[in-house]
């Protein structure tokens, strides 16, 4: 049986990305770099209407526009759409505005449809419904678990808040795409994808064409959060552009489109009441909640799970009841969006456990340690508050001098991760080389990294002696890089395939010691030919279940509510640290999602026309620079518990612990992201109400 | 974007006679090109006047600086002199786009910039200020928007240099066919107070040349809030400016910015400052007078308190 290594140089180290060198030089060809000789642009054609029927679609005119090579619909038929944005037909040409022409001169016939795209308009009986056949609201039955309403009688202190999360809008720097490549009745597609495999799988369901016809490749890309899995419509569609242009087609979408058709997190409206016993135990908890996943989750790929979130979170209440419903709107529809369910969750859970704490005189990490029943969590809260300096910052809600107050806030988070399933190959050469192949993908996360550093560490080398070969459907198979599973799937597979390596290699040299300093002399005694091993996941190297608390410290100017983020500080457990500098990077990350949902992100549809106002980054705000706040990681590494993946449980704390510290500043809860200043100055009571 | 011709100008005249009946002209090109990329302008001829002799200069004399229209916003910002003199004018310089803009965008583009109303922005939405019939602002998501203004539209001015420049009493100069006028910075906007389709007050072919700033006052400051910290638009921006002499206030100007389709400026605020030496309650009297007409909309009611903070830090600024 493999095992990780007890003297590790490598795993764990801060050893550089190690294709740091192509990114920061420009060398790395990402999915959207890729441009096959004679490669065509593609481009689509969206609905106007937030609902119509669509009676015609006349593509005649732009497919004799000069440079156009190809034009097709969507959708063959009459059809009914039901957001602004929807894909209608596409087009491909020599140039970009050959193309953005042509989609002007597509005559779309089409008679608007009544629509609703916001959620309390949605709720509404008399709304346009958005499915003929069923309400938009989906009335929930409460599940009860105990005896809510005598457990309230029995409570010592009892709150109740209304929270609210946005929809937040899949906007990785590198847009969702894919460019297509037919030779004869072969397919190659460079997606940016986190899962070459299903977009495999995709389009050749799609295409009704064998999946060994369709070779899918991904070396670098620009980012992926779950709405990445598939070729999308723009796959199919590009697809089928480029056998009807016979070239090659790439059809990345732009800004625009992204903002509309390719998944968002839910929003949530939570009505949250909770009560505690006088000994500061949790005893009660109510929950009313909706949200909607745009024209529903079921109708896009990856699965949402639609608006419902796991409640009460992280913690243990004996008593509860719990109903929770979704509403249909016209617009996008939700996708898996980094830890889904879990941002939402913690934010109305965690904010009205500091309401809690706060009523009942108890100090916010103290109210965590004594009713989170995760020991790993306990261990982090220690520890983070002391890092922190927790005891120092933390003041009585509201009583931080002057107009600009100061607050602190935390926030727990929970995450299932766990791998498998995952196959490697390695080619050791006679001189001495190494390429290992496994068909995962490297969304940026490190996983070259990964596998580079687990090699070294087992076969006595150096990482940048392994030649790592991922993102291509040729390679063995392993799975989509989603749930935070790509590291515990692929490390164990790594470890089990150098584990072989060094047997194989021991048997073909004769050589009983083949590592490191004898590496070289084993494997010229394979004379011509290279050895070909392969590896696959294994039991007991990779663990599941990671914790992860965060802690904000704010300031908030309350004259002019604005909101500045000084330090988050992390402690995460994420098992045996494989990568310590990529792992690291990855908490960054995450921290600085969860800053911008707190602070900044929301999709904004307009009521009257039903279109989306703000498709850009002017107006869907992203934190950038100078919004960072100091960020201290600190990882637990446990190797006892083998790997374990942490990209999604270090984005879930962070807007509820930010929402912590601005309602310790203000001594008033602002219970709705984002934490904008006219959302401060509201909750001060400074506001007018409008004339 | 549609096409168009392109040319480039060797005189103010020459710019003129090129840009022709449908022409626009071209210096930094940032506001321009997204309006030509989402179809919103479609001018047939683009005229080139980064080429206009003089123009990318800035100037003082003893009674005045002279900021020519093609200066891109980094040269006001990285001035060190103008940073000592017209403070406000510096200030509001850095809070401009990112550093990328600023080192493109012009004096002349930024205050001849046109509306970023998320609707009249929106390629799908034809809105009264693009000739439409309706303010969709007025009863939706208006919370970037106007707390006055002179006809139905209600998308701010949000120029920064236009609400430094008008507490700093400068002068705009502006190429009408073959003369030159000469517009204070409330002149410049004055049409865009009427007119729900206008910007400000340029006609069609009008090149603004160069900006004129008196050395008539010693302090001056420009605040703005945004929801970010950098990159990002002023929710309220505030600019002021006087004479400080023992303490004693005298021709201050303080002017508002995005809330507002023009700079806004109360003239009983400014003289009520005059002579007199700044405290709490002068201050909150003074922002009184500023917001008093303020009319607040479903979503844009926290403007008020934001201006307020901002016209009283900005005078504490003046006095400290």
């Amino acid at each position: 049986m493999p095992s990780w290594p007890e003297k590790r140089s490598y795993i764990g180290s801060l050893a550089k990305r190690v294709d740091a060198p192509a990114k920061v030089s420009g060398a790395a060809k990402y999915s959207s770099d890729v441009q096959p000789e004679g490669w065509l642009y593609g481009m689509i054609l969206r609905s106007k209407w937030p609902k119509a029927k669509i009676t015609k679609i006349n593509l005649e005119k732009a497919a004799r526009l000069p440079g156009i090579k190809a034009a097709v619909l969507a959708r063959e038929g009459e059809r009914i759409v039901r957001f602004y944005g929807e894909e209608l037909a596409a087009v491909a040409g020599l140039t970009k505005q050959a193309c953005l022409d042509a989609l002007r001169a597509i005559e779309v016939e089409a008679q608007p449809l009544p629509f609703v795209v916001r959620e309390e308009d949605a709720r509404e009986e008399s709304s346009p419904r958005v499915w003929d056949e069923q309400p938009n609201y989906s009335r929930p039955q409460p599940r009860d678990r105990g005896d809510v309403d005598k457990a309230f009688g029995e409570c010592a202190a009892v709150v109740e808040g209304f929270y609210s999360t946005p929809v937040q809008i899949h906007h990785p720097l590198e847009t969702h795409g894919n460019t297509i490549s037919w030779t004869g009745d072969n397919l190659t597609a460079w997606s940016s994808t986190q899962g070459i495999s299903s977009v495999r799988d995709g389009l050749a369901g799609n295409l009704n064409v064998p999946q060994n016809q369709v070779r899918v490749i991904c070396e670098y890309m620009g980012g992926g959060f779950g709405a990445k899995f598939g070729p999308g419509v723009e796959g199919a569609l590009a697809a089928r552009l480029s056998q009807a242009a016979k070239a090659p087609v790439k059809l990345m979408l732009t800004r625009f489109d992204q903002a509309l058709a390719v998944g968002n997190r839910p929003s949530s409206f939570q009505k949250i009441k909770m009560g505690a016993t006088a000994d500061g135990k949790l005893h009660a908890y109510q929950l009313e909640s909706f949200g909607t996943a745009g024209i529903g989750a079921g109708s896009s790929e990856g699965g949402s799970g639609g608006a419902a979130f796991p409640a009460p979170y992280i913690y243990t209440v004996p008593n509860t009841r719990i109903a929770q419903a979704s509403v249909a709107v016209d617009a996008g529809s939700a996708r898996a969006f980094r830890a889904p369910g879990n941002p939402p969750a913690s934010f109305g859970m965690e904010s009205i456990m500091d309401d809690l704490a706060v009523k009942m005189d108890i100090d916010p990490v103290e109210f965590r340690l004594r009713n989170d029943p995760s020991e790993v969590r306990q261990k982090e809260y220690r520890l983070g508050a002391e890092r922190f300096g927790w005891k120092q910052k933390y003041k009585k809600p509201g009583t931080s001098p002057g107009p600009i107050k100061t607050g602190v806030g935390c926030a727990g988070a929970r995450w299932a991760t766990g791998g498998g399933g995952t196959q490697a190959q390695a080619q050791v050469s006679p001189d001495g080389s190494i390429e290992i192949r496994c068909g995962t993908q490297d969304l940026g996360t490190g996983t070259k990294t990964v596998i580079a550093v687990i090699a070294a560490d087992l076969l006595g080398l150096k990482p940048e002696q392994i030649q790592v070969r991922v993102g291509d459907t040729n390679y063995p198979p392993s799975g989509a890089s989603g749930g935070s599973t790509t590291c515990p799937s692929v490390a164990p597979a790594i470890c089990d395939l150098c584990t072989n390596v060094l047997q194989e290699l021991q048997k073909h040299s004769g050589l009983a010691e083949v590592r490191g300093e004898n590496w070289l002399a084993a494997c010229k005694k394979l004379g011509v030919d290279p050895l070909l091993v392969s590896g696959k996941w294994q039991e007991g190297l990779s663990g599941s279940g990671a914790g992860g608390v965060q802690f904000a410290e704010v300031a908030v100017d309350t004259d002019t509510g604005f909101v500045k983020v000084k330090k988050i500080t992390c402690i995460q457990d994420g098992g045996l640290i494989v990568s310590k500098l990529t792992c690291e990077s990855q908490v960054n990350g995450g921290i600085i999602m969860g800053l911008g949902y707190a602070l900044y992100e929301e999709r904004i549809m307009d009521r009257h026309s039903g279109v989306l106002l703000n498709p850009n980054f002017e107006t869907y705000k992203l934190p950038a620079l100078a919004d960072m706040p100091e960020i201290d990681v600190v990882l637990l590494d446990m190797p006892e518990r083998g790997v374990i993946g942490i990209g999604e449980p270090v984005t879930i704390p962070t807007a509820a612990a930010i929402g912590n510290a601005v309602a310790n500043a203000l001594g008033v809860r602002v219970g709705s992201l984002p934490i904008t200043p006219a959302k401060v100055l509201a909750a001060l009571g400074k506001v007018d109400k409008p004339a | 974007m549609k096409s168009f011709q392109y040319a480039t100008a060797a005189s103010p005249a020459g710019a003129r006679h090129l840009a022709g009946d449908n022409g626009r002209f071209l210096a930094g090109g940032i506001d321009l090109l997204g309006e030509m990329k989402e179809y919103i302008s479609q001018p047939d001829i683009l005229v080139n006047v980064k080429a206009l002799p003089g123009l990318d200069r800035i100037e003082a004399s003893t009674t005045a600086w002279t900021i020519g229209a093609n200066v891109t916003i980094s040269q006001l910002e990285e001035n060190a002199e103008l940073k000592r003199v017209f403070p406000a004018l510096q200030q509001a310089a850095a809070e401009v786009g990112s550093k990328q803009i600023r080192n493109v965008a012009t004096v002349g583009g930024n205050l001849a910039q046109h509306s970023r109303c998320w609707y009249y922005r929106h390629r799908d939405i034809l809105c009264l200020k693009k000739g439409g019939d309706t303010c969709y602002a007025r009863n939706a998501d208006n919370k970037y928007h106007s707390l006055f203004t002179g006809n139905t539209c209600i998308s701010p001015v949000v120029s920064n240099l236009a609400v430094a420049l008008g507490a700093l009493d400068a002068t705009v100069v502006v190429q009408r066919e073959d003369k030159p006028l000469r517009w204070s910075i409330a002149q410049f906007y004055a049409k865009a107070w009427e007119n729900p389709t206008a910007h400000n007050s340029l006609e069609p072919g009008d090149l603004i040349l160069k900006v004129e700033v008196p050395l008539a006052q010693q302090r001056s400051a420009y605040l703005q809030v945004s929801e970010k910290s950098a990159f990002d638009w002023a929710l309220v921006s505030c600019a002021a400016a006087a004479k400080v002499e023992g303490g004693k206030f005298s021709k201050a100007r303080i002017v508002l910015g995005a809330v507002s389709n023009v700079p806004h400026e109360v003239q009983a605020a400014n003289d009520l400052l005059e002579g007199k030496v700044l405290d709490d309650g002068l201050a909150e009297k003074v922002a009184d007078l500023l917001v008093a007409k303020a009319h607040a909309h479903s979503e844009n009611g926290y403007k008020v308190p934001i201006a307020r903070a901002l016209i009283r830090r900005a005078l504490t600024s003046l006095a400290a």
